[in-house]
């Protein structure tokens, strides 16, 4: 697997655990629209789950920025342990 | 990589999946219990927050919890808090529906008459204010006058819409206190000074503690703050990103205090303490090691367990009932309260004490049987885990707390699960101890007095009838809220709901105290009446279950048709609401001579006085309101 995967993979857990959902399967295009509960509180959720399963710290505006999970995967690829 | 994943499937985690698939199988009270044994205030921000979904998902009414309309007013942003104190309030027995606010609006909402805040008629209102909100204008060096007017000023500004609130609603309030911050451009000096700004929110938090009038709750949010670590407290990130007016972490943490603090004034809060002895009272096994052997007093296991002891004696001391549950000889049990030196609680402090090798849960039940308690309202602590387990399996409605295996840390154990919260302290509260253990000696009499008419007379009882006023009116409340199994209708009413009724000529509450010979049983029964076309109807009679069987519900009775007379009533007209608890009283008209008419129970006034025989003296209250 390339890293790339690897951190799909351990970003798709985060969302499952997240969203509540086993099921669920991200792609780099995914978006909010994408999942019904995914607003703008569950997105500091998730957020703040990505940080702590990554170890990394993001800035506020980084925080308003993810809005894609591509963007999200792009951000680890630089930022995560 | 497998370590970053493990995070993911956590035995807490592991507790949801199965609470998720009891309520796909419609066991959700199961499900229920399962979360509340193992979701702590601390728990993950996630996991509190997928509970909070699941079980928001369910249909109304489901888990048979008491319903709440809960309003929350907030300057900052608190969405978050809704879902994890709906969670909170479930595991504390409480059903919310929650109106929140729009963002900032707590003042507009609170003036506006025709908010939906006011058509949505909440019980409860919480007032979410943080220290952003708490306008203290001084300058440095300010005079001691200048300083003491900015804070009366501040808090007058929460009280104005106390008033405001309590004018236009029968509700219980609940106000946050603020918050210290922890950045301040005058560093030390905001606390060392008096003009300083944490110095200032101090002597704010103190007077609006003591301008709280009955009816409002001070939330100790700086207490909170505190405890989590204010450097930590919020998070600028999302503070500027969202007004989030703390750190997510902490929600948890902020929902179960104040859904244990709701809870309390709703009466829901736990009456009684059940202790293990060995390694728990004491390091050691009495039976084997004797008095000189067990550890107490000398060294740091000795001094903590003398300590857990002093905590447990001042939890006695403001009312709650103590009791011991051991597997032991009785013999060896009381030993050490008996000869060793260091014993903090004496034989005297227990209600009931119960060593045997018979299963804990059969002691525990029976324990709840002498106190006339119901199961939830016990506490239970054993350093034992598999005790603990099998009072979870066999009695989940009994709070279990997990002792670590360090006496040190007994104390802030039972601390933290805060399972003895009160909203108030009555006179009968810090008396209520001496109460269930001058219960457990009228037992021994009636032991010895077969006839029950003999013991009943043996035991002198006088009763006091009276208008409620300002000191009962607390304590009916309580009562009336707090009752069970002598509720007639389940009626419940809040304080300031019960002040309104209070105030109308066509209301009348009444308590009833007793007393016997062997102390002062303090107010145990109240009606709360309403007179309407010539007929007095029964709105609320209650009784608490400590004076069962004493023919007190017969004297009250006589009462009431004085009080029909008095009035010019016809007829008194009762009601019986059945409930999950309230069997015990499904023929009390009936017994009482009460004729059925549809669903309400009916009685002509006129007749020979008094209707009832009892052995209990006292007189009569006649119908003079005493005006407050």
């Amino acid at each position: 697997m390339s890293n790339r995967e690897v951190l799909q993979q351990r970003l798709n857990e985060v969302f499952q655990d997240v969203f509540d959902d086993d099921e669920l399967a991200i792609f780099p295009e995914m978006t909010a629209a994408d999942l019904d509960d995914w607003d703008s509180l569950m997105h500091i959720t998730l957020v703040l789950a990505v940080e702590r399963q990554f170890s990394i710290r993001l800035k506020a505006a980084e925080v308003g920025a993810l809005e894609n999970v591509g963007q999200m995967i792009a951000l680890l690829e630089k930022r995560a342990a | 990589m497998t370590n970053q994943l493990a995070a993911q499937s956590t035995p807490l985690r592991d507790s949801l999946k199965l609470a998720k698939s009891l309520i796909s199988q419609g066991q959700s009270a199961q499900a229920l219990v399962l979360l509340r044994n193992h979701i702590s205030p601390e728990s993950d921000f996630v996991v509190q927050s997928r509970a909070a979904r699941l079980l928001a998902k369910l249909p109304q009414g489901t888990l048979g919890l008491r319903p709440l309309r809960v309003a929350l007013l907030a300057s900052t942003t608190v969405d978050h808090l809704v879902d994890l104190l709906r969670l909170w309030l479930a595991l504390c027995g409480i059903e919310a529906e929650i109106y929140l606010a729009p963002y900032d609006t707590m003042e507009q909402t609170v003036l506006d008459p025709s908010s939906p805040l006011y058509s949505f008629k909440p019980q409860l209102v919480w007032l979410f204010s943080v220290s952003d909100d708490v306008e203290l204008a001084t300058s440095p060096n300010a005079t001691s006058a200048q300083i003491n007017t900015a804070v009366l000023h501040a808090v007058e500004r929460r009280e104005q819409l106390w008033r405001i609130l309590q004018d236009r609603l029968s509700c219980q309030l609940l106000q946050n206190n603020a918050e210290l911050p922890v950045d301040d451009p005058f560093g030390q000096m905001a606390g060392t000074q008096g003009w300083g700004r944490r110095s200032l929110l101090r002597a704010y938090n103190s007077q609006l503690a003591i301008a709280a009038p009955a009816g409002v709750a001070v939330f100790d949010l700086d207490h909170l703050s505190a405890y989590w670590g204010s450097a930590r407290w919020r998070d600028p990130r999302l503070w500027f990103h969202a007004k989030h007016a703390f750190c997510q972490d902490a929600t948890g943490l902020v929902a179960s205090h104040a859904a244990r603090s709701v809870a309390a004034q709703l009466g829901l809060s736990r009456k009684c303490l059940i202790l293990d002895l060995d390694n728990t009272l004491w390091g050691g096994v009495i039976g084997d090691d004797g008095v000189a052997g067990i550890v107490l007093g000398d060294g740091a296991e000795g001094e903590a367990f003398v300590a857990f002891q002093d905590y447990i004696k001042a939890l006695r001391e403001r009312g709650i009932v103590l009791a011991v549950c051991s597997k032991n000889e009785m013999t060896a049990a009381q030993l050490p309260f008996e000869s060793h030196p260091d014993m903090r609680l004496t034989l005297d402090d227990f209600a009931v004490f119960r060593a045997n090798w018979a299963d804990k849960a059969s002691n525990i039940r029976a324990i709840a049987k002498s106190l006339s308690l119901g199961l939830d309202a016990l506490v239970f602590v054993d350093d034992n885990p598999a005790e603990r387990e099998l009072i979870r399996q066999q009695l989940p409605m009994v709070q279990v707390i997990d002792l670590p295996d360090d006496p040190t840390l007994y104390v802030q154990s039972l601390a933290r699960a805060g399972c003895f919260e009160a909203s108030s302290i009555s006179a009968e509260d810090s008396q209520r101890a001496d109460n269930y253990a001058d219960n457990a000696r009228r037992e021994d009499l009636r032991l010895e007095t077969p006839d029950l008419s003999k013991y009943l007379e043996s035991l002198q009882m006088r009763a006091q009838v009276r208008a409620a006023d300002d000191i009962s009116l607390p304590r009916i409340a309580q009562l009336i809220n707090k009752s069970n199994q002598f509720h007639l209708t389940g009626l419940r009413l809040s304080e300031p709901e019960l002040l309104a009724l209070d105030a109308r000529d066509d209301y009348q509450i009444i308590g009833v105290r007793l007393t016997d010979r062997f102390g002062d049983n303090g107010l145990v029964s109240a009606v709360l009446l309403h007179h309407h076309n010539h007929v007095l109807q029964v709105d609320a009679w209650v009784m608490s279950c400590r004076v069962l069987g004493r023919t007190l519900e017969e004297f009250v009775a006589n009462e009431i048709v004085n009080v029909a007379k008095h009035r010019g009533c016809r007829q008194v007209v009762g009601r019986y609401v059945a409930s999950p608890k309230n069997a015990l009283v499904a023929n009390l008209y009936s017994r009482l001579g009460f004729g059925k008419l549809d669903d309400d129970w009916v009685l002509g006034v006129r007749g020979p006085e008094p209707r009832w025989q009892t052995p209990i003296a006292g007189q009569s209250f006649h119908n003079t309101r005493v005006r407050r």
